[in-house]
This record gives structure tokens, C-alpha cells and sequence, in this order.
């Protein structure tokens, strides 16, 4: 009796495998995407550059100022603030920007580059320090996750590293 | 009187050819619904690639019917998807960015296509911080459609199907291994310490504990040989000089020499810490790899065919694999005895093997054109735009 | 002694404080004692009993770095904190001599020879296993006075305080507070072992120890170079 409730159950279990071999690409991954997409989880800010705290309001463009990134745990990473200019194509040919970073009303770091007219141009920019919270740099490009100068289609990021 | 010259008879083969295409109608026919939204498109490269496809998956499996082997015909499809798999892989990056390497701005965006060996060391760092320590986006994006949340369900719907399978009948790197593991007709290295089989298990522990601490994915940044012919981070630094080094000699070592030297999934046995995860769904795996006693005769053939060397003399005795088996069907196809079968857990050892292996075939062969037959028809899409003329 | 600006705080505050910052903080010292703890764990006798016995001994010896962490926090000031932590000189040396424990501990593991057995299933029902070294008191020390962030900021808060004792209270509070994210750790108890599992473990320990050691030691040589 008990080998049989045991085959049924296994035949019962091989069937049911089959027929999840069916429903994965028609239902079941479309399910589990949404799933896992609703699950409340984030890409590590490291890579994002984190959310917006601010936003400035220049002459045709704008300027956002993320919120302060920090490594998580043991992350071998230094902390940094993520700084977005755009549209590019509203962005003066060379961009000199003091930007008050923590709202504590003193200018924090000084954001220079020279906007490329070729988005395929490698670009550099120099930050300059204010505030001892922040690490200067000097003709920097993708150089690492917590200092950059980069372009994102119509946006120039800007990564200032923060002393710990 | 007995004829002068010997003639030597081929077996018959295991099944009728109608019974094989009956068998087969099902697999024909499930490729078909994969590749129907190909034959929608105008694009006649598509449909070709689509159509090669679904001929390739469809013979394979009538060949497993017909012969009633499986080895040697999931490992032409599984070199074949190894192989082909950076075709189009490389092809596409080069067409997208003009480089294998990453550059920054694309973590940044989340542009990074997700794979599947991130996802153990992922685990612990989002249980504790809801953070997914991988520069890819969460959901697809006209960029990026391999992202984190569809490779993950994906992965998940494969392994409640496949378990381990996955190392024989999914994995698109797999199959490199193979490829070079089936071009020496003898190894020249025949002994391996079985011990080496617990390596991948050592090195799961470690890069999952040292992900979590660092927050970074070690296997991905440093350990993953298969950065050779995929995507890897550019090189603008001492450290990732280093570690473009060091998967560059993994490849050369792990993939491509020994699997040459000892025709064994090297990499796969002795290293791989995803294939040590996916081991620990064989536990509850419906179907498996048993050897019936009463049959066997301790020849330790199976042992010497086992690409992953999951079967140890102490287990052939309890009548089982270790747990690190792909169910390739190596060791039941080579076996004289027929004491090597497939088993449905839950059933009596060898009373039905045949129906266990059918079970066990539909659900894997599905899963492998799928997800196999999709990066297959990819690749060869690729190479068909490369051609001076068009269809 | 450096300018050092006490702050009286009452003592249920600041105990309070360090509580929740132990607590808050707490995945972190999961996360980043993991790889000194669980192969260790994993080496030791199986039972639950002995596990947290020697886990309790761990996380003693831990408790014991964290005071004298206190001491010199109290004594030399948030300034010379500072310079300290950023002093990689430490980092490195812990560092190395972590991977230095590592490497002695599962030399001293029991070996599985060649010839010994390869069971069916990775983890199942053996014999207990006779631990040469355990190594809680070595290992639970070296993670005390590592230089994690949360430490860091439990540093910072404790050389504020008035008084000596006051400091270490305020560690033990924060020590109890991270202690309580240990938890998880004593359920390794219930992985029954074998000598594979022990052979999995002292691997593991090894890439470990290469992966401490060569950090320890690139730190120390960019410390050399760059001064």
C-alpha cells in the first residue's frame, strides 16, 4: 500500500514538473519577474548614484543633487555625492559650477568641465574641494565608481569622493 | 558453414522509427510554440535561425528515442550552445559598444546583462539590506533585457524543472568544457583526487561570505573564468589588470587544458561554486541516477565516463551518485549491465527506467530549447547578419 | 592627550544609545565576522551544545576586544581615534594576522586522506570530530578589535563620554547589542558533520586566509610606499 501511495505521488510529482516545464516561459517567468520586481529590493547605490535630494535651477538646465552615498558593510568603496547636469544640449560650452552640496548654506565644491559638442568625446572635469567633507580631483573621467565625470545620454553625472 | 569474413552487427536500435517520431511530436511541437513569435517577424534571418533551431532540437530528441541514448546527443546540442553562445554573446557587444569590456557608464545605468552565477552571493546581502549587489537594472529595459529580476525568475522556473540538470542541459558555459573534454580519444590525466570535488563547495562558502562582507560579487570580480568570453570590466587599474590576469588563466587552465588533459568538466567539477548550488536541489529532485545491485558488477566503468566524477565506488554501493550529478546519461548509456538506470524517486529501482528518462527527457529537453535553443537561434541570427547577402 | 570634549550623559542614555547602535549595526558584524566564524563553526564538533559553547567563548574573547578597544578609545580621544583608524598600519596587521590564525587552524583540522571514504550525500550522520586547536578565544579577538564602520562610530561616541568606566559600559551595551545578530551563527550547531564537511570548512579557511592575507599585506606595502 505504501509503495503504491509512493509511486502515485512520484508519477503525481514527474507530471507536475512537466507541467511547469509548460507554464515557464508562458506564465511562471512572468510571474516570478513581477515578484521579484515588487519584492522591495534596489540596485546597490554604489552603482545608481542613489536618489535626489535636490534640485537646482539654472539657465535652461538643471542641476540634481543626489543623496550622499555610503558603503554598505565592509565595501571597499569611498563615499561619495552624486551631482546630475541637464539637458546637455542646454549646458554652456564650459560648465563652472559652486554648488552648496549639504544645504548648510556654504559652497561645498567648485564642478568644472568643458561640455563636449561630440557625445562620443571622452570627457574629464576637475572638483574642487570647499568644505574638508569633500575629496578634490583633478582631469578625471570614468575613473571609479566614487569619482567620475561621465555622460548618461542627455546628463553629465558628476561622483565628488567624500573623506570618511 | 561459417562465412569467411566477420561482419559486425550494429545493435538494434532501441525503439521503432514510428514509435521514435511519436515520441518525438511532443518536443517537435513545443519548439514550434517557442519560435512561433520568430515566424510572426518579417525578418527572414530570424525565421531561418528559428527554423534551423527547431530542426536541430527535434532530431536530437528523435535520435535519444531512436537509440535510447542520451549522452551523446545532449552533448552535441550542449558543446554546440557552448560554443555558439559567444558568438553571439561578443557579436552583439561589439555591435552595441565596439568592446568586450564594460565601461563604467554602463554599470551605472544598469545596462549589465544579469547572469546566473551572481545569484548565491546575492542572497545574503538583500536579506539583510533589500540590495542587490549587481550593476544591472532590476526589470528589462530596451537596453538591457537580460535583467536582474527576469534571470532570476527564469533561473528559478528552470531549476524546479531541471535541479542539478541545469549543469547538463542549461548552462551555456558547459558546454566549452565539453567541447574540449570530447576531443582526446584518452586522457593523459587519469587520476584526480576525488577530494577536488569538494573545492566548489569551498569556494560557494567563501564567495558568499565574502560577498556579504564586502558587498561586492568576489566570484564575479575576481574568480569567474568565463570573463574570457563574455564581458568583463575595463582594465584601467593594477587591480584590474589583475583580475583580467587571473580569469584569463582560469579559462586557459580550467576550461580549456585540463578538460583537454582528463576529458572531465574540470571547471564544472573541481571549481564552479553555481554548479555547487544547483547541487543542492538534487535533494529534492524528483528524478536521479541509480544503480541497481543486483545487476551491477563493480566495473567502475561508469566512474571513468562521468564528466563531473559524481559517482565514487562507496556510492555505486549504496546504488546511488554523489550530489554534484547532472543526469547526462553518461554512466547509463555506458553501462553493459544495464545496472546504471534512471530512477523516479518514489519508485521502485529499475522496474521503469525508461519511463523515469522519458519524464525526466520532456521536462529537460523543453527547458534546453527554450532557454539553449534561444541563444542558439541568437547566434546563429548574428552570424547570418554578418554574410554579404540577406534573406 | 588630545583635546577630548566630555559630554555628560546620563548612563541609562548612554547605554540605551549604545544598544541601538549595536542593534541597528549588527548585520554589519554578521556580514563581516562571517568569514572568520562560519568555517571555523563548520570545523568544530557538531553538536549544538558544543557549538555554542564555543561560539559563547567566540564572542567572549570578541567582547574582551572591544574593551580594550574601549580603553585606548577612552585614553587616547576621538582625535587619535581618528588617526588611528585611518592608520592602516592596524588594518593591515589585523588583517595578515587573521589570515595567519586561519591557516594555523585548519592546518589543525583532521585531515581527510585520500583513501577515506566519499559517501552519497555531502553532509550526513558521522563521527564527532576531535578538534587539536578551536581557535574561538584567537578568532573571536581579532574580529573584536577589527576596524568596522559601526565600530568606528561606537568609537567616536565613547571617547566622548566622562568617565573610563562610563566608555566601557557604553561597549558593552554596543557589544550586546551586535552580539544579538550572532544568533543565527549558533544554528550551524544543527549542520550534521562529517569529515567532508571539515575538509569543506579548512578549504574554506584557506581561501579565506589568501584572500586576509594578501589584503593585509597590499595594504601594509601601500603604506610602506605612499608613507
Amino acid at each position: 500500500m505504501r509503495n503504491r501511495i509512493s509511486t502515485f505521488l512520484a508519477y503525481l510529482g514527474a507530471g507536475l514538473t512537466l507541467l511547469i516545464a509548460a507554464l515557464v516561459p508562458f506564465v511562471l517567468m512572468g510571474a516570478f519577474t513581477n515578484a521579484i520586481a515588487h519584492a522591495g529590493l534596489h540596485v546597490d547605490e554604489n552603482y545608481t548614484g542613489g536618489s535626489v535630494a535636490r534640485v537646482l535651477e539654472r539657465n535652461g538646465y538643471k542641476i540634481l543633487i543626489y543623496q550622499p552615498v555610503r558603503p554598505h558593510f565592509l565595501q571597499r568603496t569611498v563615499p561619495f555625492v552624486q551631482i546630475a547636469f541637464e539637458p546637455v544640449s542646454a549646458l554652456p560650452a564650459e560648465v563652472n559650477e559652486v554648488i552648496d552640496l549639504d544645504s548648510d548654506g556654504k559652497p561645498d565644491v567648485q564642478i568644472r568641465f568643458k561640455t563636449p559638442a561630440d557625445p562620443q568625446t571622452a570627457l574629464h572635469g576637475d572638483a574642487l574641494a570647499l568644505d574638508g567633507k569633500f575629496l578634490s580631483f583633478e582631469n578625471i573621467g570614468n575613473d571609479s565608481f566614487s569619482r567620475m565625470v561621465i555622460r548618461i545620454g542627455n546628463r553629465i553625472l558628476v561622483r565628488v569622493p567624500m573623506s570618511h | 558453414m561459417a562465412s569467411s569474413t566477420t561482419t559486425v552487427s550494429r545493435p538494434a536500435p532501441f525503439r521503432g522509427i514510428g514509435r521514435s517520431l511519436l515520441l518525438t511530436l511532443p518536443m517537435a511541437l513545443w519548439s514550434l510554440l517557442i519560435f512561433a513569435p520568430t515566424f510572426r517577424t518579417p525578418e527572414h534571418d530570424h525565421q531561418i535561425s528559428s527554423l534551423l533551431v527547431i530542426t536541430f532540437m527535434t532530431t536530437l530528441f528523435f535520435l535519444m528515442m531512436r537509440t535510447g541514448k542520451t549522452y551523446r546527443w545532449r552533448r552535441i546540442f550542449f558543446v554546440a550552445v557552448g560554443f555558439l553562445f559567444p558568438v553571439g554573446f561578443i557579436s552583439s557587444l561589439i555591435a552595441l559598444r565596439g568592446s568586450m569590456s564594460i565601461p563604467i557608464e554602463r554599470m551605472v545605468t544598469g545596462d549589465t546583462p544579469f547572469c546566473y552565477m551572481v545569484f548565491p552571493m546575492l542572497i545574503v546581502p538583500a536579506a539583510l539590506t533589500r540590495t542587490l549587489i549587481f550593476p544591472g537594472s532590476i526589470l528589462p529595459t530596451e537596453s538591457n533585457p537580460h535583467s536582474i529580476a527576469a534571470m532570476i525568475a527564469l533561473w528559478l522556473g528552470m531549476t524546479l524543472v531541471l535541479g542539478k540538470a541545469w549543469c547538463g542541459y542549461a548552462c551555456f558555459f558547459g558546454g566549452i568544457e565539453e567541447g574540449f573534454s570530447s576531443i582526446a580519444k584518452r586522457p593523459r590525466i587519469r587520476r584526480i583526487d576525488p577530494r577536488f570535488r569538494l573545492v566548489p563547495w569551498a569556494i560557494l562558502l567563501f564567495v558568499v561570505l565574502l560577498s556579504a562582507a564586502l558587498f561586492e560579487p568576489v566570484y564575479c570580480s575576481w574568480l569567474c573564468p568565463f570573463k574570457a568570453v563574455t564581458e568583463f570590466p575595463s582594465v584601467h587599474s593594477i587591480e584590474s589588470a589583475i583580475q583580467t590576469a587571473i580569469f584569463i588563466m582560469l579559462f586557459a587552465g580550467l576550461v580549456v587544458l585540463l578538460p583537454l588533459l582528463s576529458k572531465k568538466r574540470t571547471q564544472c567539477a573541481f571549481f564552479c561554486p553555481f554548479g555547487a548550488f544547483q547541487s543542492i536541489f538534487n535533494k529534492i529532485h524528483l528524478f536521479t541516477i541509480r544503480f541497481d545491485r543486483e545487476k551491477c558488477v563493480d566495473c567502475s566503468l561508469c566512474q571513468s565516463v562521468c564528466p563531473m566524477m559524481a559517482i565514487s565506488p562507496e556510492s555505486v554501493r549504496e546504488g546511488k551518485t554523489l550530489l554534484n550529478c547532472m543526469k547526462c546519461g553518461a554512466c547509463v548509456d555506458s553501462c553493459r549491465k544495464g545496472a546504471a538506470v534512471w530512477h523516479l524517486k518514489g519508485t521502485k529501482v529499475g522496474l521503469h527506467p525508461e519511463r523515469a528518462r522519458l519524464f525526466f527527457l520532456y521536462g529537460a529537453w523543453a527547458m534546453a530549447t527554450m532557454f539553449g535553443g534561444y541563444i542558439l537561434a541568437n547566434a546563429i541570427d548574428m552570424t547570418l547578419h554578418f554574410l554579404p547577402f540577406h534573406f | 592627550m588630545s583635546a577630548i570634549h566630555f559630554i555628560p550623559i546620563p548612563a541609562f542614555a548612554s547605554i540605551g544609545e549604545a544598544l541601538l547602535l549595536g542593534l541597528t549595526t549588527g548585520p554589519v558584524c554578521l556580514a563581516s565576522c562571517g568569514p572568520a566564524v562560519v568555517p571555523w563553526m563548520l570545523a568544530q564538533p557538531s553538536s549544538v551544545r558544543s557549538q555554542s559553547k564555543q561560539l559563547l567563548l567566540f564572542l567572549v574573547a570578541r567582547l574582551a576586544g572591544y574593551l580594550l578597544f574601549a580603553t585606548g578609545v577612552w585614553v587616547l580621544g576621538t582625535t587619535m581615534m581618528r588617526a588611528f583608524a585611518a592608520h592602516t598600519w592596524t588594518m593591515g596587521a589585523i588583517q595578515v594576522f587573521l589570515a595567519a590564525s586561519l591557516l594555523v587552524f585548519a592546518a589543525g583540522w583532521p585531515r581527510l586522506r585520500r583513501h577515506e571514504k566519499q559517501n552519497a550525500e555531502l553532509v550526513h550522520i558521522g563521527k564527532p570530530i576531535r578538534q587539536k586547536r578551536s581557535g574561538a578565544l584567537t578568532l573571536g579577538f581579532l574580529t573584536g578589535i577589527n576596524f568596522c564602520p559601526p565600530f568606528l562610530v561606537a568609537s567616536v561616541r565613547g571617547a566622548q563620554l566622562l568617565t573610563l568606566p562610563a566608555t566601557l559600559i557604553f561597549f558593552l551595551s554596543f557589544f550586546a547589542g551586535t552580539a544579538v545578530w550572532f544568533t543565527p551563527y549558533f544554528f550551524l550547531g544543527l549542520v550534521r558533520r562529517t569529515q567532508t564537511c571539515v575538509l569543506v570548512a579548512r578549504i574554506t579557511a584557506v581561501l579565506l586566509a589568501c584572500w586576509y592575507g594578501i589584503s593585509g599585506i597590499s595594504i601594509l606595502i601601500a603604506r610602506l610606499i605612499h608613507g
